[in-house]
């Protein structure tokens, strides 16, 4: 077992990678009542065209399979795995998002129970036609409730402008039409090529005592037979440089509009280090325009055009990116007026080097107060560990950007790319 | 565990562990809650956040919060039964993970005294720009906060249910209020408060008693002697249940309960409807989770909430609007099933693994444990976590049917898309 000591934040991160493939990391907090398990896979809403394990040709899946696969593992053959969770005094849930679904559990007890329990219910689908059928109203009112929540609605539609092709422009759940079409077979297709042990990532955080629960994970995991991992082949997409479209605005019941400008931002970089540092450096840009701190901010707050729930956001992950600004507002028109005249000049912009250090303290000071919270420990880390960065390293790679690294990502925002999503009253 | 220090104008309490890597310094102030003032607390809560004398703007001010390594700095209202609070949050990174030694703590109690003693303002009033500022913030956050669909459907039915109780009073405040408050009179209300409003602070954090001498060296308060009551036992007598149904551009309609229970915080029955709550609908193992979204694929959201401080039931769930008479018998029935004692030991067993998992869990967060310590605090409740803890894992089947027999249907909202 490999052991990593980490100097700023004074922990200790333990990881193996399993004969199977699976790649175990676990974190032991001393002092704390909770463990938290997160079992991910490699698997979103944007899978929906490759190669099943095993065969060779290219198929692809309806939209919203991944997520509705999610629905469908807490099914076991003996019964709900979310009711043994309960039984040993542990909640559990799941999530998927465009590139990744993850199973969790936090518990106060059965610490070892909990974490064995937890790979036994994600590595084994137990669904008959019946069960399925009887998810895809659940999954029915869970889409419209998201269809009448205008905040997503505006962050969504404002990714949807961007892609052409690009899945991820696609609803995570799919659409009532998409969920009931999707079938027992394409669920057991999908588990079978992603939830293999290879495509896989367990990280446990809290009350643990590592050897023990590396000892119990390769103890189970050894019981256990898989086929030898295959490379998973998916679709290669062939996105276009250009936006789907500028501007659309949508009429929703609401007391206030909402406005978000999208930039597409097109450049793939090759390492998960300049990744992750391009992230981070338009991270401490958008805190040098828009934090509470800005002149800028000020500015635009006084003139009216923008209130509190005025944010900045950049999303990166696999082979998308893209920056998200906006809020609600009435003056919505104004307000991206005001945003296209900012990026088509933010050339002209300089920042003072006080400025920008004081801002870096301010990441370093949120980076080291992640690991207070063993949830926040365990997303971030799954965050960023599919994109090949171990997420305890962040806080100090935030010490060595540059202010020149800052003015290097202000490329990217670029009118020729950007559009614009309205909800409008 | 926690030590008390009565200190000058507010309590003192302190909970050190070494668990976390920040330290969780957190103000209440806490008054009457009242139709009068509620609007007014808000905006005092917003004005809270606008800075000091020495840093005389939200753009000044941040740049000192984010200086000492993004200290965290927020101010939120909440209602506790007949009470409402001001609570004032300040988390920051414990000095202990810094690179270079800063004393960051006593600038973390300094920025507190400042912001109460030394606020930004002059002459008898605040500072204009961020009075107007703050002002139309609430004003767009009031306005806002319709758009969630799920938290407006709830206010409406504690407006409905809780017309001419305490329950009935927004805590965040009202728009058509806000226009009229001028900030001489806000500025007044705010010296108001720090003579009035009964104050309690807590510390989180990698501590010990020392820092007892800080807080007498720089946070000193008006010394004052006022109590207030919090939970209360909310009973209407209404003949007839009352219904109502609202309709917007919407797809998915939002069903609200409110029950009325013969239970509250101080009572003994307290420990008998939590356990009934978390069997009904507090978790997703409770009832109506199992029965309304597995069984009938209803819908996908269903939980039960118990308002101790009220002493209420609540149960909310998104449907379709032809589901909803169906919704509702179900609802009932699972009522029924427990009142008739029709649950088995295991499932209340898992039930009370549940609680006991929440309950342990809030030991790991600062936030948490100052919130169980505040509602026994505010209500003079002499209780250990241990021992509330025992007396819910004792709680009987017994019990659970007798209190859940009290629980009295009183009022429906139903959120809905437009009729066709």
């Amino acid at each position: 077992m490999e052991e990593l000591y980490y100097q700023t934040l004074k922990e200790t991160l333990y990881h193996e990678k399993l004969d199977n493939g699976l790649e175990v990391y676990l974190l032991p907090k001393v002092g704390f009542e909770k463990t938290y398990g997160l079992f991910s896979t490699r698997f979103g809403s944007v899978d929906t065209t490759f190669i099943p394990l095993g065969e060779n040709k290219m198929i692809t899946v309806e939209d919203g399979v991944a997520h509705f696969l999610e629905h469908k593992m807490f099914d076991m053959k003996d019964g709900d795995a979310a009711d043994k969770f309960a039984l040993l005094g542990a909640s559990s849930n799941a999530f998927t998002s465009s590139s990744r679904t993850a199973y969790l559990f936090s518990t106060t007890s059965h610490e070892n129970e909990c974490v064995e329990l937890l790979l036994d219910f994600v590595q084994e689908l137990a669904i008959t036609d019946k069960s399925v059928e009887k998810e895809k109203g659940i999954i029915g009112q869970e889409i419209k409730m998201y269809d009448d929540d205008p905040d997503w609605r505006v962050y969504f539609g404002s990714i949807e402008n961007l892609y052409q092709n690009h899945p991820v422009a696609k609803d995570i759940a799919g659409t009532v039409e998409t969920v009931n079409r999707t079938t027992k077979e394409m669920l057991e297709t999908c588990y079978k090529t992603f939830y293999h042990p290879n495509n896989m990532m367990l990280f446990v955080v809290g009350n643990i005592d590592p050897h023990v629960t590396m000892k119990l994970i390769i103890d189970n995991q050894n019981k256990k037979h898989f086929d030898l991992p295959q490379p998973i082949v998916r679709r290669e997409i062939k996105e276009p440089l250009d936006i789907k479209t500028p501007l659309v605005e949508k009429t929703m019941d609401v007391e206030m509009s909402k406005i978000i400008v999208s930039i597409k931002v097109n450049e793939q970089l090759k390492t998960p280090l300049e990744k992750l540092k391009r992230e981070l450096s338009l991270n401490i840009l958008f805190d040098l325009l828009f934090s509470k701190s800005s002149k800028l901010y000020n500015e635009w707050l006084e003139k009216g055009i923008i209130n509190d729930s005025f944010s900045a956001n950049f999303t990166q992950e696999r082979d998308y990116a893209f920056i998200q600004m906006g809020g609600d507002q009435d003056r919505y028109l104004e307000l991206k007026d005001q945003i296209y005249d900012f990026i088509e000049h933010i050339k002209d912009i300089k920042f003072n080097l006080e400025d920008f250090e004081r801002i870096k303290r301010k990441n370093i000071g949120n980076f080291i107060n992640v690991y207070n919270s063993p949830e926040a420990i365990a997303n971030l880390f799954s965050r960023y560990y599919f994109e090949g960065i171990i997420s305890l390293d962040i806080v100090d790679i935030i010490s060595t950007i540059q202010l020149e690294d800052i003015y290097s990502v202000m490329k990217y925002f670029d009118l020729k790319y950007t559009s614009t999503f309205i909800v409008k009253k | 565990m926690e030590k008390n220090y009565m200190m000058k104008g507010y309590q003192l309490h302190l909970i050190p562990t070494t668990k976390f890597k920040n330290i969780t310094i957190s103000l209440k102030l806490q008054n009457k809650l009242d139709l009068k003032t509620v609007t007014k607390r808000t905006l005092l809560s917003f004005m809270l956040v606008t800075g000091t004398q020495k840093y005389p703007s939200t753009q000044e001010f941040s740049k000192f919060l984010e200086n000492l390594y993004g200290m965290k700095y927020g101010t939120s209202v909440t209602s506790k039964g007949k009470s409402h609070i001001i609570n004032m949050n300040s988390i920051c990174i414990n000095q202990e993970y810094l690179p270079y030694q800063e004393d960051l703590l006593t600038q973390q109690i300094q920025m507190l005294n400042d912001v109460l003693n030394h606020p930004n303002a002059m002459n008898h009033l605040f500072n204009e720009q961020m009075f107007e500022i703050k002002k139309r913030e609430l004003k767009e956050r009031l306005i806002v906060q319709k758009d969630d669909k799920f938290s407006y459907s709830l206010e409406k039915l504690f407006e409905y249910m809780g017309k001419d109780q305490p329950l009935g009073i927004s805590t965040s405040g009202y728009l058509e209020e806000l226009d009229a408050i001028t900030n001489e009179e806000l500025f007044a209300y705010f010296k108001q408060c720090l003579m009035e409003d009964h104050k309690h602070l807590y510390v989180v954090g990698d501590i010990d008693d020392s820092i007892v001498s800080l807080f007498e060296q720089y946070l000193t308060l008006p010394e004052q002697n006022h109590t207030y009551d919090t939970s209360y036992h909310y009973q209407v007598y209404r003949n007839d249940i009352q219904e109502i149904i609202e309709e917007q551009d919407i797809t998915q309609s939002k069903l609200n309960i409110g029950y009325q229970i013969d239970s509250e915080f101080m009572s003994h029955n307290h420990y008998a409807t939590t356990v009934f709550n978390a069997l009904f609908g507090g978790f997703s193992q409770s009832k109506l989770f199992k029965v309304v979204r597995e069984q009938h694929s209803l819908c996908y959201y269903i939980s039960s909430s118990y308002d101790a401080f009220n002493g209420i039931v609540i149960v909310n769930a998104g449907i379709e609007r032809k589901d909803y008479q169906k919704t509702r018998e179900l609802i009932d029935e699972q009522l029924k099933l427990i009142q008739q004692g029709k649950f088995s030991d295991e499932e209340l067993d898992i039930i009370k693994g549940m609680l006991k998992n929440a309950l342990t869990r809030s030991k790991d967060e600062s936030l948490s444990m100052i919130s169980l310590l505040y509602n026994r605090d505010i209500t003079g409740k002499e209780e250990t976590d241990d021992e509330y803890l025992s007396k819910l894992m004792a709680v009987t089947k017994e019990e659970i049917m007798a209190i859940a027999g009290t629980m009295k249907l009183d009022t429906i909202f139903l959120l809905t898309g437009r009729s066709e």
